[in-house]
């Protein structure tokens, strides 16, 4: 497969701080790359880095095979960008707004016409061209940004959270046409601190922390990564101590806790979990009303791997 | 060209300032111009004196008498010191003349005798004084060859009668010249305020970090897209100008087309290129739109009223002009001050102005220099 970006050892420090140490990863082509990390975890600084934004102290990028550098203009041609913040003119209407941005890329009149209402039908603001930004939503004023980098058809896509705040209507529209965009052909990296777009969007993903990389690889990969294998919750009503000490002894019980009337039981490995649980509360006579049996989540691992302490 | 247009879209959203500023310098300039008094007739004021005759009203003291009557308006008080003080004090008269007793008789014996005064010590006073001292000094050139009184009357007043003709050469319009200056002078005002507002706005949103970002990012050479911004700024400026040139062509004609116009056109496009870069200079160190507003009162106003934009120069106080020489504002309106008195043009009499000139081409080096000092620092993000 193709590789579209390779990153080697691209390490970026802040005096003695390490914002970015020592991380290695490639993004092939055609596929939407997750970028997963924390506040502070270097996601922003390795985008910047790789954007040249930023000068890094070690390490190599290469973009389509070439070396990424300031001045790489046939590069940057080919690269659109959706940054986190809402990057437009407040002076301009939506229609001048991209027309403006895909203006920086694209020379030709038809062409960029052209491009300028395929981008505004991507992201679903037809009705919107004349409306300054001042006048639009939360979630309009996403999609044009999202417009704004991606009008100029670029191969490679960069969006750095473009669901931040936005309603769950715009964001279907969004995540509709981020797939629209990988279906043409773009490869996208994509930031998000939204567990549930990671797993509907992205082909791989790759968990940041303190500048280094904590894991990569698909979603089902991942989460074979977490230590429970999976998570039982039962409502039961006045449930003696000694039965709960019981439970624990089962087999491949990892942890009980019972909070109100919710037994959660966490199963390190095994199967057949559910069926063994039904039987013991059978024997027991225990009653119940509701039972529930989940695989751990993307936000489980997640979590089990940057830990639980508070970030900035 | 993306630059280009999206610069004249945002200005043609701010064309209501523009306009604005315009009406400001059509509006106080050309209001300024019909109210100026520039007069060129003079009428010379007379100074109110009391005359306090001792003597017999006869002869040489008639004749003194009637001279100072004719030259002066003539104020009756109470004869008593107590009155006269009076008069002097609150201004009712400026001069009081004590002509003594005998005084015919003892200025025809060649005594010379002593006539006593009292004046206010102001310049009409002053002018008094200059009518009596004229008198005596010819009657007492008369008196040591002429004994006849009569015929001392006649040549005195013969030479008195005598008047200078004076010849003014000057073809200066004065009143033109002094109407073509206020204009330019406020437009000092109208064009750094303008700009400052225009470009910093413009500028602001350009120079938006996020904005910025996506700039660099882009397959557009950033320094080109600098370099497009710099040539629209300075378009948009060289076309302000073009406009205030042409109001003045429109509302002061006549002198436009003197070598003064020239002067005023050339000092105003040098002035413009300064403000410009003034006006960048803000641009790059400020990115809050809601600030634009109080800096351009800070700058244009300020500067205005401190460098005689809106007040004549001479009538400021040392203090403030001392302080108004660290402005471009200074020597632009100081030009302009001194074209309204200049007729011979050579190289000695345009001096002043050529300096002030270079000092503004100085002041606009110093700010494209800070401009590119904050520029740089703006751009490292990293």
């Amino acid at each position: 497969m193709k590789n579209i970006i390779e990153v080697k050892n691209l390490t970026k420090k802040y005096k003695e701080l390490k914002a970015v140490d020592d991380l290695s990863f490639e993004v092939h082509e055609g596929e939407i790359l997750g970028l997963l990390g924390p506040n502070g975890s270097g996601k922003s600084t390795t985008i910047n880095c790789l954007l040249s934004l930023l000068n890094y102290s070690n390490g190599s990028i290469k973009i389509f095979g070439k070396e990424m550098k300031p001045d790489s203009y046939d590069l940057k041609s080919k690269i659109g960008v959706v940054f986190q913040e809402v990057s437009v003119f407040d002076e301009l209407t939506v229609y001048e707004n991209i027309d403006y941005f895909c203006g920086l890329y694209i020379s030709d009149k038809e062409t960029k016409k052209k491009y300028i209402e395929d981008a505004i039908s991507l992201v679903g603001l037809e009705d919107f061209k004349k409306f300054y930004p001042k006048k639009l939503s939360g979630g309009l004023l996403r999609r044009l940004n999202i417009a704004c980098g991606i009008a100029h058809k670029p191969k490679l896509i960069f969006l750095d959270e473009p669901t931040v705040a936005v309603d769950p209507q715009s964001r279907n529209n969004i995540l509709d046409g981020i797939k629209k965009l990988r279906d043409d052909g773009a490869t996208i990296v994509y930031t998000t601190h939204y567990m549930e777009e990671v797993e509907i969007l992205c082909d791989r993903v790759i968990i940041l922390d303190k500048g280094k990389i904590l894991a990569a690889g698909t979603t089902d990969e991942l989460k074979e990564l977490a230590k429970i294998e999976e998570k039982i919750s039962i409502e039961v009503n006045d449930l003696e101590t000694k039965y709960i000490d019981k439970i624990k002894e089962l087999k491949n019980v990892d942890d009980v806790k019972y909070n109100g009337n919710i037994l959660l039981i966490t199963y390190k490995k095994g199967k057949n979990n559910l069926v063994e649980i039904m039987e013991y509360l059978k024997e027991n006579r225990i009653k119940y009303n509701k039972i529930f049996s989940e695989r751990p989540t993307l936000n489980d691992v997640f979590l089990e791997l940057t830990g639980k302490e508070l970030r900035d | 060209m993306t630059v280009f247009k999206t610069f004249l879209k945002i200005l043609n959203k701010n064309k209501f300032i523009i306009i604005l500023y315009t009406v400001f310098l059509i509006g106080f300039g050309g209001f300024n111009m019909q109210t100026s008094d520039n007069s060129t007739n003079f009428v010379a004021s007379k100074p109110d004196i009391m005359i306090v005759n001792y003597d017999e009203e006869k002869g040489i003291t008639k004749d003194l008498i009637k001279y100072i009557t004719d030259n002066s308006n003539i104020i009756e008080l109470n004869n008593n010191e107590e009155a006269i003080n009076d008069g002097l004090f609150y201004r009712d008269v400026n001069y009081v003349i004590y002509i003594p007793e005998n005084y015919g008789k003892d200025f025809m014996d060649g005594k010379n005798p002593e006539i006593k005064i009292k004046s206010t010590g102001d310049y009409q006073s002053s002018f008094a004084e200059m009518l009596l001292s004229r008198y005596i000094k010819v009657a007492n050139i008369y008196q040591k060859s002429i004994d006849n009184e009569d015929e001392l009357i006649s040549k005195i007043n013969e030479t008195l009668s005598k008047e200078s003709e004076v010849e003014i050469t000057s073809k200066l319009d004065t009143d033109g010249l002094a109407k073509a200056t206020f204009y330019y002078n406020f437009a000092s005002y109208s064009i750094l305020a303008c700009l400052v507002y225009v470009i910093c706005l413009i500028l602001s949103s350009f120079k938006d970090i996020k904005i910025q970002k996506r700039t660099i990012i882009s397959s557009t050479n950033y320094r080109k897209l600098n370099r497009q911004l710099l040539l629209s700024n300075s378009l948009f400026s060289i076309i302000l100008w073009g406009v205030y040139v042409a109001l003045s062509f429109v509302l002061i004609g006549d002198v436009m087309f003197s070598n003064q116009g020239i002067i005023y056109l050339i000092n105003s496009f040098i002035f413009t290129m300064c403000a410009t870069t003034i006006a960048l200079f803000i641009g790059n160190l400020v990115s809050n739109k809601n600030a634009i507003n109080g800096i351009v009162n800070v700058i244009a106003l300020g500067s205005s009223f401190l460098c005689g934009a809106f007040v004549p120069v001479e009538w400021l106080p040392d203090g403030v002009l001392k302080i108004a020489h660290i402005l471009p504002s200074y020597y632009y309106i100081s030009s302009n001050e001194s074209l309204k008195t200049l007729e011979v043009f050579n190289l000695e009499t345009m001096q002043p102005i050529i300096t002030n000139m270079i000092v503004i081409l100085g002041f606009s080096i110093i700010f494209i220099i800070l401009t590119n000092i904050v520029s740089k620092r703006k751009q490292k993000i990293g």
